[in-house]
């Protein structure tokens, strides 16, 4: 019972930090960002490759892919988003494309095999039959710290209100003379900083290779779907629902369904409530 | 439908070049074109209801999937024959399809595009845990009954289809219903404004891009003669068929063919040098500089560069 | 070619905000009814929930009678009454006879296959609105203003209606387009279409209208002649903003 407690807090604290950074480029930029699982496939061997293969310490490493996500968040919103601007079919089709470009790109950096990640704190502490990683302990704790000064950031600053006022309504907040080129990318450079520093937990959670952007990706957009587009809050309680969901199903069912009962819950929330559950469309 | 000499010179052109290939081409040629003709049976399937319409589709390969492994099913564990088990697997495609994704064609834009993914990984999921007697599970069937053997065969087969799909759907789209899906996509408000029901239009685009991945599936299957389920519900499988579509040209008949034959031999002319999964690098890049430079495709480039060497002359 | 519109009590609510207050108007066969009031009265509220884009939360609409708040859009346009957008929203990639070609479709998928367009009816419903036949190839983007809202008005005439509703069909144009599109609506109403029409445009709208309905924050303010609605000094205070 505490086991599935435990594990269940681990994994959803991950999931909230994947889904977070999803949320702030559909609520704010109303897009699909598809190439969001390919910050964290990024982040994942950026960190790999500074630890492992240049033998950097590993906080720097984070921090090193930390800017790599944020400057990659950044040209992309330059390079595609704003010049497809408005047309928001064109822009989700070329960040599909865009995820399978990268996804190639590591394929021809690092190969196809997947990489084990060493732990960034190494070492199992048991509690009550449970293994519990200090590297999980410390994603789950570190997810909180960035969402709560995400939330801070967003509540308390001046560009992150300008966030706030973007989100409601773009045309408004332009009148009211926000710059929301800028604003948008700010929220671009966020999103991925977010997600490659997601990669890097996820990738140490799970492993690290080629093809691992999917089902974060899928994840992100299950979270943001319950959750309703753009609600934080809305984000954390569903990373929560869909982590104790799945550590439930593989403890007490099997482990292989408990992506069905993801899916599951995703179609049924859509089709049934299509703003989600707690479904606000603005931070 | 406007038909002019030129539409029955162009096609009869375009069937007679297809039928003399096999006397100047290689059998590895061969094998490749065989791949092209299926992804563009794929590619128009997925542009009827989403090239048109605009609800974009993340999820094909579920359609394909379930025409795929309804025949595959049918032959290997109750010993169908191919004459039946195709039907029944199209058939299969659209009631299915249809009842699952009925409540999704409620939902617009984004919603749709991400329904059809999340059901693409629940079949992904779903065709590896349950039954696994019957699917295969997580390795798929192999020996399944083959439609042809050999390369030139498989040529033949994979072109007739091609050609009857592609004839069919041209014909079709070019009557009042493939004006009125083009109007969905550019306006869905304003087709309701003029008196037609939508969801009425959006069903049939769906049940006849459904019926088109089911016979395309079932038929793919039959010419692998094996079903693997993590090379079929594959993000790069998606991938192949939009960017096929997208830079052939969507909303149109012939943009998607066009993108299935350069994607495919692209691929296949970076092969000497690129032999792994780097080629999708190139290959994703060409298609994404394509895409940005031109939405609507090769088919509107070309089409732009005559008008403008008309009005040169 | 003609219809009566009776609306009863109609109520709608947007959460706390009541965007139609218990509003009652009629428009006789052949009549052609003037809706005003100033900006946010809720006037393209009221179209929207005559053409079942939304729904309202109490009351009735009848056309000739007959009920019609429970039939769905593409129904009620089948029933005869049609409407125009204040923004125009044409089929961007598609022709001027196209994008009438659509307003012309029977709401059947089986007649849409079997049978195919019909030039001469798009080529009449073009020149009605006042194109010119040369203008039938070309594209939205290639139009003014004035030939978007001739454009929309052909497509919402191609769907054969008895009661047509424009919603601000002189926005944005210039003095000689205003003419134009006056012209045509004069011609149809001798023809005998029943219309409702917004605008802004006061002096525009006087000539084209029997009879006024001045409506402020979804409330019926006043219901009579052109004049005698311009005298009200609830119009005019809810003019000035001081309602």
């Amino acid at each position: 019972m505490l086991q599935v407690l435990i594990q269940g807090l681990l994994l959803s604290g991950l999931y909230a930090l994947i889904a977070v950074g999803f949320t702030l480029i559909f609520s704010i930029g109303r897009v699909l960002n598809l190439a969001y699982g390919a910050y964290l496939l990024i982040g994942g061997y950026a960190y790999f490759y500074f630890t492992q293969a240049i033998g950097l310490p590993k906080f720097a490493a984070v921090l090193l892919a930390a800017v790599i996500g944020c400057a990659l968040g950044i040209l992309k919103f330059l390079l595609i988003v704003r010049p497809l601007r408005g047309n928001h079919v064109a822009i989700e089709i070329s960040t599909l494309i865009l995820a399978v470009v990268l996804q190639s790109a590591v394929v021809l950096a690092f190969g196809d095999s997947s990489k084990i990640l060493l732990p960034i704190i190494p070492g199992v502490e048991r509690v009550a039959g449970a293994a519990v990683p200090y590297s999980n302990l410390f994603a789950a704790v570190m997810s909180w710290v960035i969402l709560i000064a995400l939330w801070i950031f967003i509540r308390s600053t001046h560009t992150g209100r300008a966030m706030q006022a973007v989100s409601m309504d773009a045309k408004g907040a332009a009148i009211s003379g926000i710059d929301a080129d800028r604003v948008n990318m700010i929220t671009w450079a966020i999103s991925g900083t977010l997600g490659a520093v997601a990669g890097v937990f996820f990738a140490s959670y799970t492993q690290l290779y080629p093809g691992m952007w999917v089902a974060p990706l899928i994840i992100a957009v299950a979270v943001v779907i319950v959750g309703g587009i753009g609600s934080i809050i809305g984000t954390l309680i569903v990373a929560h629902i869909i982590g104790f969901m799945e550590v439930l199903v593989s403890t007490y069912l099997a482990p292989e369904l408990r992506g069905i009962f993801t899916m599951v819950l995703i179609i049924a929330i859509l089709v049934l409530r299509p703003r989600g559950l707690f479904g606000r469309e603005e931070l | 439908m406007g038909l002019r000499w030129y539409h029955f010179a162009l096609w009869i052109a375009f069937i007679g070049v297809m039928f003399a290939l096999p006397e100047y081409v290689s059998k590895g040629t061969l094998r490749t074109l065989i791949f092209a003709n299926f992804l563009a049976v794929f590619a128009i399937s997925w542009d009827v209801l989403s090239g048109r319409t605009g609800y974009i589709s993340f999820g094909h390969p579920f359609l394909i999937g379930i025409g795929a492994y309804t025949s595959a099913i049918l032959t290997k564990r109750f010993d169908f024959p191919l004459e039946a088990s195709i039907p029944i697997a199209v058939l299969v495609t659209m009631v299915g399809g249809l009842v699952v994704l009925l409540p999704a064609l409620r939902i617009r834009g984004s919603y749709f595009a991400l329904v059809t993914l999340a059901y693409m990984e629940l079949m992904y999921q779903l065709v590896q845990v349950i039954r696994p007697d019957l699917t295969g599970g997580t390795r798929g069937m192999s020996g399944l009954p083959t439609l042809t053997r050999g390369a030139e065969n498989g040529f033949y087969m994979s072109t007739c289809l091609m050609l009857a799909v592609a004839l069919s759907t041209w014909l079709l789209m070019r009557t009042r219903l493939g004006t009125a899906l083009s109007a969905i996509g550019m306006n869905e408000d304003a087709v309701s404004g003029s008196g037609l029901s939508v969801t009425r239009l959006k069903m049939v685009a769906f049940l006849f891009s459904a019926m088109l991945a089911g016979l395309g599936g079932a038929m793919y299957v039959h010419y692998l003669g094996s079903i693997a389920p993590r090379a079929l519900f594959d993000i790069n499988f998606v991938f192949t068929i939009i960017v096929a579509a997208l830079i052939g040209g969507a909303g149109t008949t012939i943009g998607p063919i066009i993108g299935a034959f350069f994607l495919t031999f692209l691929l296949e002319y970076l092969r000497p040098w690129l032999p792994g999964a780097e080629r999708y690098l190139i290959y994703g890049g060409v298609a994404l500089v394509l895409y940005m430079i031109q939405p609507k495709g090769i088919f509107e480039l070309v089409r732009q560069s005559l008008s403008k060497l008309r009005r040169a002359t | 070619m003609s219809a009566k519109l009776e609306i009863r009590n109609l109520v709608k609510r947007f959460g706390g905000l009541v965007a139609t207050n218990d509003l009652t108007f009629t428009v006789e066969p052949g009549e052609s009814v003037g809706l005003i009031g100033p900006n946010g009265a809720g006037k393209t509220t009221v179209f929207s929930q005559i053409m079942g884009e939304h729904r309202q939360t109490a009351g009735t609409i009848a056309l000739d009678g007959r009920e019609i708040s429970k039939l769905s859009t593409p129904a009620r346009i089948r029933a005869g009454v049609s409407r125009t957008y204040q923004v125009p929203r044409p089929f961007a990639d598609m022709s001027v006879a196209e994008n009438i070609r659509v307003g012309l479709m029977p709401d059947s998928v089986w007649q849409m296959i079997s049978v195919g367009p019909d030039p001469a009816r798009e080529l009449e419903l073009a020149l009605a609105v006042g194109f010119s036949e040369d203008q039938l190839d070309r594209l939205p983007s290639e139009l003014s203003m004035g030939d978007l809202r001739k454009l929309e008005m052909a497509r919402t005439l191609a769907t054969a209606p008895r009661l047509m509703l424009l919603d601000e069909v002189f926005a944005g144009l210039t003095v000689g387009e205003i003419a134009m599109i006056s012209d045509v609506i004069q011609k149809m109403r001798g023809e005998g279409m029943t219309f409702l029409i917004v605008s802004h445009d006061l002096k525009a709208l006087e000539p084209l209208v029997d009879r006024v309905v001045a409506i402020n924050q979804g409330t019926l303010i006043a219901d009579g002649s052109y004049d005698a609605v311009m005298a009200d000094g609830a119009v005019r205070a809810s003019y000035l903003g001081t309602a």
